[in-house]
């Protein structure tokens, strides 16, 4: 094998490879990153077992072939190399190295035979669409705060992507939640998409997921079987396992009673529960909010530390509550908030309380409340 | 139909009853377990004919002979022969089970031992002329015969199990019994110390184990002196003097410092109403009390002592009566926990002797490799990558002692800042910017500063938590968590407690509960995993200190990252500020970790080290 690549190619697709490669393993080939050259491309191709990332790359194919490489040392050297330089890689397929050059560095990485690494089986897949990058960036990136990061309930540990009713008719659904919050997303579902099985994305395939979705004009093309899920752009594809579980009935506990509404400036409303919660120390930092005719004062009250208060004007017509909250889960879900006012439905101080940016209704929030 | 299940044996007997002697082994097989059982029933016995002498023999372990004599009572000659017949006792009439005080009731040892060894007893009773020899084989009984004993009882029990060669195999080797034995004579001359006792083992020879006199003095005295012959000095100097009192039970002993700790639960002894037993609640109460001051891989040392009224505990709940019942194990908890939490916080401020000692010892150029019992190896101080200089080096290396002193005048105490009214006395110096050493009337002290301004700090947001609560998150999904209906009663019986952690759990249908909320502090947790914890808990200890001890190791932590680093420079104001709130905290004198967070030095031991003596 012998090709020519364009430094910044190789970097992009190296750097999404050892985003896969898990940094210590117990099984050495699942550390390398496979790479074969043929036609006039060069495929990487990195895999965690549960995850699989293949990126191609335009290169000067000079000799076709393939070989393993660590991923991690090869993404260095990459990264460490000067911009604009051609990177030279070869492989005599007999001495068991991988020639790397690039003007006057040299480099001799031991390679693993290519025989050896593992290869996702494909599967059948259900359901094929196809979504706009900024569509599927949203989907995710407003769920995944309320991702769980507790192990024992690992049906919990991603998001759950579906299709569900929505208000305006059938839409593409991602939810997630770790039992304290929720987040629900949706949007208009695409052509191809009726039959789509729900499946749980796990938290690492979100984070490698949004690596594919930065380009505004890309279309990913989406399939789900019951087992994966893949994410492709015309020159990568993220293949991945699902979560095996049944995610939790989790329309039952989002409330539609709640009538005591609140309006506030997301912003506002972020930055001073920011400010009241800096006289805690707690890890745990309850903020109480004490809701008035169109005012909200947020307190706080460290007893060693001290105390703190602030008044905001909000738009409140219902008799008056006093409902607490830790104060990390109200900043995370006020921050999911891009331009409307943040809508708040409560009920009592011990149910659920609903938020929305402004009437959208396409994505809805919860979050429960604390008992100090 | 008459198909054969190939289980059924041909040649099954007709029912019949048991001959006495098979009655007796099966019988005999719950009482004794091994020698020390015997040794255990004989003293006991003798014990409770009044005896102040208690002498002990064996050989191989027990497996040739055990022998116990003493000089208590006697055995009516012609109450032998009863004495070793089933259910015949002298010691309670039958009429009330509940009201026992003797060791023995049931009239159980002797005829088992008898059954499953050679048993030969010589014995005279107080008003009896001449002694009596009485001895049983097999079903065959010999005497009794006269003999020339003086006074009191001795009972041989020889050649254990030699009727069942099978309960032989069970025997451990021969110093496994023999250190069955011992452990065993052990525990019963703490509970007595107005007997005395005398351990030999005459495998070759006579070798003296154990050799206790009668201890003088009043209960607390002649208690403390017996556990200091039989624990070792070591022990009573590290340990505390306990004695509380709640609902008619009454709890005295001696409990070890937590900074005098073991790696096993090996030297826990506890007694009820003078007798020793092995039960979880109460091992389960100790471990709790010290739960604060030590970590969980350390284990307290202690001899504890319960009396009550015997009607308010059964003792005849297992057959070698090492488990108790009392009526209400609540009470007998708390009283454990929280008259230990009390000595111990009124004793915070003892840091114990074999750290001082380990600490002189150190010192002394000539003895290099004296016993260290406690002091951990701390890590060298950030910044030095050599090893631990010795004293004289250290002001060479640092150079900041003498340099500070220069600039900012000696550390002479300040106005009303005399050492003499001061437990930890003034600051003087830091070293390593880690140790404050502090002068006191009568010697000196040295503090671990990080260790303890993170107890200090941990101490105040354990307080904090205790007034306020601990907040509770509630569950967006409330956790619906199978358990048995016993279980749920369990739960529903420290609700309230629950509660006031942050769990608010609820019955649901017969065989569930459901929990609505969890400890806001622990963050995301697994409720399901931490019933499930709670409930061994409750089941193994009677009460349930996991939650609490997963709070508090949170506290801990976010102590250790509130305090001052070891490696950060204090001024003298700093340091004698840190003094002062050391003194008013009860439970500064350890760690979080039940490492000691100062130790002190009294001038004598100072003099010593120089020969002034
Ligand atoms: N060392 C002794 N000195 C005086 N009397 C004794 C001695 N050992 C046994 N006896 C007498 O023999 C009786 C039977 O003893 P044994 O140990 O079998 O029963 P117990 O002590 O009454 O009850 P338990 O089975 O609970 O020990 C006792 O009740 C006591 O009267
Ligand atoms: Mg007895």
């Amino acid at each position: 094998m012998k090709v020519n690549i364009e430094r910044s190619d190789l970097l992009k697709a190296m750097s999404r490879a050892q985003g896969v490669v898990e940094r210590r393993n117990t099984i050495p080939i699942l550390a390398n990153v496979l790479i074969e050259a043929e036609g006039d491309s060069v495929a990487f191709r990195a895999t965690d077992l549960d995850i699989e990332v293949v990126d191609k790359t335009n290169g000067m194919v000079n000799q076709a072939g393939a070989t393993t490489v660590g991923a991690h040392t090869l993404h260095e050297i990459v990264r460490k190399l000067p911009d604009g330089s051609q990177v030279e890689l070869s492989d005599d397929g007999q001495s068991g190295r991988l020639e790397v050059k690039a003007g006057r560095s040299h480099f001799s990485l031991a390679t693993l035979p290519k025989e050896d690494f593992p290869i996702m089986a494909t599967s059948e897949y259900a359901s094929n669409f196809a979504v706009p990058a900024p569509t599927l960036r949203r989907l995710f990136d407003k769920a995944k705060f309320a991702i769980s990061t507790e192990e024992t309930r690992y049906y919990l540990n991603g998001v759950y992507m579906h299709s569900a009713d929505g208000p305006d008719g059938k839409t593409l659904r991602c939810v997630a939640t770790d039992g304290h919050r929720l987040a629900q997303i949706d949007d208009t579902l695409p052509e191809g998409a009726e039959e789509l099985p729900g499946v749980i994305v796990p938290r690492k395939t979100v984070g490698e997921l949004r690596k594919l979705l930065d380009d505004d004009d890309v279309q990913i093309a989406v399939s789900v079987s019951e087992t994966k899920v893949r994410f492709s752009t015309p020159q990568i594809t993220l293949t991945s396992k699902v979560i095996d579980g049944s995610f939790p009935d989790y329309a039952r506990v989002i409330p539609a009673g709640n009538t005591k509404r609140m309006e506030v400036d997301a912003a506002e409303f972020a930055a001073a529960v920011d400010r009241v919660s800096t006289v805690s120390s707690e890890r745990s930092r309850a903020v109480k909010l004490s809701l008035d005719e169109d005012r909200l004062i947020l307190s706080v009250n460290a007893p060693d530390s001290g105390a703190a208060d602030e008044e905001l004007a909000v738009a409140y017509a219902d008799e008056p509550l006093e409902i607490g909250f830790n104060a990390k889960y109200l900043l995370e879900i006020a921050s999911q908030v891009d331009r409307e006012n943040a809508v708040f439905m409560f009920n009592t101080a011990a149910d659920p309380t609903l938020m929305r940016e402004g009437s959208d209704a396409s994505a809805t929030y919860v979050v429960m409340p604390m008992r100090v | 139909m008459n198909v054969q299940s190939p289980n059924i044996s041909r040649d099954r007997r007709v029912i019949s009853q048991l001959d006495e002697a098979a009655v007796n082994r099966i019988a005999a097989g719950e009482v004794v377990e091994r020698p020390a059982s015997a040794v255990k029933e004989l003293i006991e016995n003798a014990i409770d004919a009044g005896a102040s002498r208690v002498e002990v023999a064996y050989a191989s372990g027990g497996m040739s002979f055990v022998e116990v004599s003493d000089d208590g009572t006697g055995i009516p000659t012609a109450e032998l022969p009863l004495a070793l017949s089933r259910h015949a006792t002298s010691k309670i009439d039958g009429s009330d089970l509940l009201n026992i005080h003797t060791f023995g009731f049931r009239g159980e040892a002797l005829p088992s031992l008898g059954s499953v060894a050679r048993l030969s007893i010589e014995t005279r009773f107080w008003e009896e002329d001449t002694g009596a020899a009485y001895s049983v084989e097999g079903s065959v009984a010999t005497g009794p015969k006269p003999c020339s004993r003086v006074r009191g009882t001795k009972v041989r029990v020889a050649d254990i199990f030699y009727a069942t060669p099978a309960r032989l195999k069970f025997l451990k080797s021969e110093r496994a019994e023999a250190k069955a034995i011992s452990d065993v004579v052990k525990r019963l001359a703490m509970a007595s110390p107005k007997v005395a006792f005398c351990l030999t083992d005459r495998t070759d020879g006579a070798r003296k184990l154990l050799d206790v006199p009668v201890e003088t003095g009043a209960l607390p005295v002649a208690l403390a002196a017996r556990l200091g012959r039989i624990l070792g000095r070591e022990f009573t100097q590290n340990a505390i003097w306990i004695d509380a009192e709640r609902d008619g039970l009454q709890l005295y002993g001696m409990a070890g410092l937590p900074t005098y700790s073991k790696g096993a639960a090996v030297a826990q002894y506890l007694f009820v109403n003078g007798r020793p037993v092995k039960d979880r609640m109460l091992t389960g109460a100790l471990r709790a009390a010290y739960m604060d001051v030590m970590s969980r891989d350390r284990h307290p040392v202690a001899a504890l002592f319960v009396e009550c009224a015997p009607e308010l505990v059964d003792v005849n709940v297992h057959p070698a009566k090492s488990e108790v019942r009392f009526r209400d194990a609540g009470v007998a908890r708390g009283l454990i926990v929280s008259g230990l939490r009390h000595a111990l916080a009124d004793a915070g401020h003892r840091s114990s002797t074999t750290i001082s000692g380990a600490t002189l010892g150190a010192f002394e150029p000539e003895r290099p490799q004296a016993p260290v019992y406690q002091m951990e190896t701390r890590r060298v101080p950030a910044g030095h990558t050599a090893p631990m200089p010795g004293f004289a080096e250290a002001s060479m290396l640092s150079g900041r002692v003498e340099a500070r002193s220069a600039d900012e005048g000696s550390y002479e105490p300040e106005e009303g800042l005399s050492p003499s009214t001061l437990p930890l006395g003034a600051a003087r110096a830091q070293l390593h910017e880690n140790y404050i050493i502090a002068q006191t009337t009568d010697g000196m002290v040295i503090v671990d500063q990080h260790a303890a301004h993170e107890r200090l700090v941990y101490e105040t947001l354990k307080t904090r938590m205790a007034e306020n609560g601990v907040a509770a998150q509630v569950l967006l999904i409330p956790e619906i968590i199978d358990v048995t209906q016993e279980q749920i009663a369990a739960l529903e019986a420290i609700a309230e407690d629950l509660a006031r952690l942050g769990i608010d759990l609820e019955r649901f249908g017969g065989n569930a509960v459901c929990v609505r909320s969890t400890p806001a502090i622990l963050g995301e947790v697994d409720a399901q995993a931490m019933i499930a914890d709670i409930l061994d808990e409750l089941e193994a200890e009677g009460a349930s200190v996991g939650v609490e001890a997963r709070i508090n190791a949170i506290l801990s932590r976010v102590s250790c990252h509130g305090s001052i680093r070891s490696g950060r420079r204090m001024t003298a104001d700093e340091m004698n500020a840190l003094l002062r709130q050391m003194e008013d905290n009860p439970m500064s004198g350890q760690c979080n970790h039940g490492r000691p967070t100062y130790v002190s030095l009294k001038l004598a031991d100072i003099e010593k080290l120089f020969g002034r003596t």
